[in-house]
């Protein structure tokens, strides 16, 4: 059986009405601001389409039409496929599901020290990631500062393709770079061909803002769309300094930036999956930050789910947190932000486990901390339901007013499992039965769970030999990149 | 207009980040025939100065501070003009050639960097991103840079930088160019690793590290 994620989609922030006028905006912006495209071949198919193109400043403008186009074969539906069966997961405007990473500098251990990610973090990380019943999309968590600088991605692919049987969210800094990946997931899928028709990973491009898209995002989007291989096409706004201060306007960059390359990608290979992504924030006008868990960020991340919604892509949202320790202001800001998202019907919860400090941290034991918060969350978005069963009158006649309760009604004893969240980490004990059971807090029994789940040595997803067979791929690729420069 | 009030207007007017009004203001003074030094020492550097302090004490936040500084700029292109039509050469504090290395397209910090800096009378080449080391070297030496400024925001870029210092120092221009290195990952330790001089983790610390480095003191007003 497949994943199937719970429905969002309650929260909304944005009218109809208004919704429609965002969506004006972001076609008046498309049509007549234009983006500017740093890459030939993606201005030439674009004009060959009708697309006006300036070839002094490379900036084109996607007319109307051209999107309208590319919007009717961009699929609302798809499949995003895992090793096995049971790990794919079925994508729809409503289903919400999570994404582990991304891309951390540097990690908080097991043993509460603060330093430079390593390949081993990577291959730990992973291995605890894997280990999460709610994450539903794996990815690098960190970039290892022992790897090559160029073509690192290569061997993030061999590590975490071969340690999970999640969907891989990939990325690439080459065109290259994708076909070596597929590749490497050839090695596990049997053929090149295989990948292509159910590929097991996907790319993400992440273009810049104010409405540019770099040469080496361009090319990655094409080779990718051009093999069949799901996109997030990115922006990451900082609201007020790279978008329009006014979250509308942030959400008419978003949506102008983002639909030029679903455009593209649509003329290079109609149909191929595009998934609206925004890893979004605020700038702190105070000092410049990023912020990932601003109230504000929670307000850009879930309008902007409607604003996908209305073009009938899927969509990605989603950071990580600001605290820099699993401390009280990591609950609250990840509690905060993973229960607006999931409540807004953010398809993917991006940056979701784990990710603290602006994106820059990873911490082990806020992992585990983050799969109890997203469990509660999906709690809550899950909502309860109104029938003649739940309304419970002929159970409330059968216990009646006379003194008595529920817990021995098999009624209570039939639905409290399935509906229930039962907590892991989460303690309600009273003091004393909390004392008695050794005091510890959250951030203690997060660590002695993650410790417990490394020590078990599980098998990897593919077998020893695939992984080697992988891991030469990726290193002759990083060779390749290192010759190229 | 009498010269305190013409000054203490264009104080207000950097302070409230009006760059046509700076402009203007800027114009009236060599109309009145004051000499253009005076107009940027008394002028506009106590209005950029007070921008400055407010800043630090969460008064003012980037937006304040990041148009008091592009109102500035237009005030000293104007004066700058005058000053160079005299045939006098203005002393800049120093020339600071900027930018963002090859590889690496994070823009944003690095400009609020440069713009703070030049706001604080340094000339500031900013070379953008993605820089590659030629063009570093290239600038420094065209420009007769007093320092070289580099932003990283990726690991995979970080040891670009050891790349172009080592090429200043093949070149034989290390001993020339104060080296400031900065980016969300980049350490004090990392740049000590590499050989920088200096290190800031906000724009505030740029002009603080920069100033050290270059042995000036802060504007007394
Ligand atoms: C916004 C952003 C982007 C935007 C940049 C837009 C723009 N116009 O600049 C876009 C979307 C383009 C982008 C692209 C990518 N990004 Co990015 N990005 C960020 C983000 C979220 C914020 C950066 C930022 O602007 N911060 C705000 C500014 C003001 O802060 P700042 O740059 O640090 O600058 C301040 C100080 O550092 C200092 N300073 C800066 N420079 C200098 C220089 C000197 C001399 C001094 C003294 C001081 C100094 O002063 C500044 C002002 O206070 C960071 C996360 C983070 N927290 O940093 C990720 C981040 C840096 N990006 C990341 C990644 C992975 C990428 C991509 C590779 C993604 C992709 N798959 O394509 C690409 C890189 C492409 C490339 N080749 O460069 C990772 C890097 C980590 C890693 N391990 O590799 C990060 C950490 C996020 C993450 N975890 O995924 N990104």
């Amino acid at each position: 059986m497949p994943r199937r994620g719970i429905r969002g989609g309650l929260l909304k922030f944005i009218r109809e009405d208004d919704l429609d006028q965002i969506r004006f905006a972001i076609v008046e912006v498309l049509a007549e601001v234009g983006v500017l495209m740093d890459y030939r071949p993606a201005l030439e198919l674009l004009a060959d389409h009708g697309a006006r193109v300036d070839w002094s400043t490379s900036v084109v403008k996607i007319p109307e039409h051209l999107l309208e186009k590319a919007l009717a074969t961009a699929p609302s539906r798809f499949t995003l496929y895992g090793k096995t069966p049971e790990y794919d997961v079925k994508v729809d405007l409503e289903r919400v599901y999570t994404i582990g990473g991304s891309c951390a500098l540097s990690v908080l251990d097991l043993d509460g020290n603060h330093r430079p990610a390593t390949r081993q973090d990577l291959i730990d990380l992973t291995r605890l990631l894997e280990e999460m019943p709610n994450l539903d999309i794996m990815h690098q968590i960190v970039v290892p500062s022992d790897v090559p600088e160029l073509g690192y991605e290569l061997i993030n692919f061999a590590t975490c393709y071969s340690i999970s049987k999640r969907n891989y969210y990939s990325q690439a800094q080459s065109a290259e770079s994708v076909r070596d990946q597929i590749k490497m997931a050839a090695v596990f899928q049997g053929s090149e061909e295989e990948v292509k028709r159910r590929p097991t990973f996907t790319e993400v491009v992440c273009m810049v803002s104010p409405l540019k898209h770099e040469k080496q995002n361009s090319e990655v989007l094409m080779e990718s769309a051009r093999h069949g291989i799901p996109l997030y096409i990115e922006v990451d706004a900082l609201c007020g300094a790279t978008t329009p201060a006014p979250i509308a306007g942030t959400l008419v960059e978003q949506g102008a930036n983002v639909l030029a390359g679903v455009v593209l990608a649509q003329l290079v290979n109609p149909g191929v999956p595009c998934i609206f992504s925004i890893a979004s924030g605020i700038m702190d006008m105070a000092n410049g930050a990023y912020s990932g868990a601003a109230p504000e960020t929670c307000l850009i991340h879930a309008g902007t789910a409607q604003v996908a919604h209305m073009f009938g892509l899927p969509y990605q949202g989603g950071t990580g947190i600001d605290a820099k320790l699993p401390d009280a202001q990591a609950g609250y800001e990840r509690a905060l932000q993973v229960l607006t998202n999931i409540l807004a019907g953010t398809n993917f919860v991006h940056l979701s486990y784990g990710m603290m400090e602006q994106m820059l941290l990873a911490s082990y034991e806020q992992v585990l901390i983050d799969e109890e918060i997203i469990g509660a969350a999906f709690r809550i978005a899950r909502g309860f339901e109104v029938n003649d069963y739940t309304l419970s009158v002929d159970l409330l006649a059968r216990v009646g007013p006379l003194g008595g309760h529920f817990l021995t009604q098999k009624e209570t004893r039939e639905f409290y499992r399935k509906d229930r969240w039962q907590p892991t980490l989460t303690n309600r004990d009273t003091w004393d039965a909390w004392q008695a059971a050794g005091g510890k807090d959250m951030r203690q029994a997060a660590n002695e769970r993650a410790r417990a789940i490394l020590a078990e040595e599980k098998p990897w997803a593919v077998t020893p030999e695939q992984a080697a067979e992988i891991e030469r791929i990726a290193q002759e690729g990083v060779r390749k990149a290192q010759q190229r420069r | 207009m009498e010269r305190t009030e013409l000054f203490s207007k264009m104080q207000q007017a950097v302070i409230d980040g009006e760059a046509e009004q700076v402009e203007s203001l800027a114009r009236q003074a060599l109309e009145q025939g004051i000499e253009p030094l005076e107009a940027i020492n008394q002028g506009l550097i106590p209005g950029i100065t007070e921008v400055g302090r407010r800043f630090e004490r969460k008064e003012y936040f980037l937006p304040e501070l990041m148009m008091a500084a592009e109102a500035m700029k237009k005030g000293m292109a104007v004066l700058e003009r005058a000053i160079a039509e005299r045939g006098i050469k203005r002393e800049a504090l120093a020339t600071i050639v900027m930018g963002t290395v090859k590889g690496d397209i994070h823009d944003i910090g690095k400009s609020i960097v440069a713009t703070l800096l030049s706001a604080h009378g340094f000339d500031v080449v900013d070379l953008g991103v993605d820089v590659p080391v030629e063009k570093f070297l290239e600038s420094v030496l065209a420009h007769n840079a007093q320092v070289l400024g580099m932003s990283a925001l990726l690991p995979t870029t970080m040891p670009y930088m050891r790349r172009v210092i080592e090429a200043l120092e093949e070149r034989g221009l290390r001993e020339k160019v104060k080296v400031v290195v900065g980016g969300a990952p980049v350490t004090p330790a990392y740049a000590k690793q590499i050989g920088a001089d200096g290190y800031g983790d906000d724009a505030v610390a740029a002009v603080r590290v920069v100033r050290e480095l270059l042995g000036i003191k802060e504007q007394a007003q």
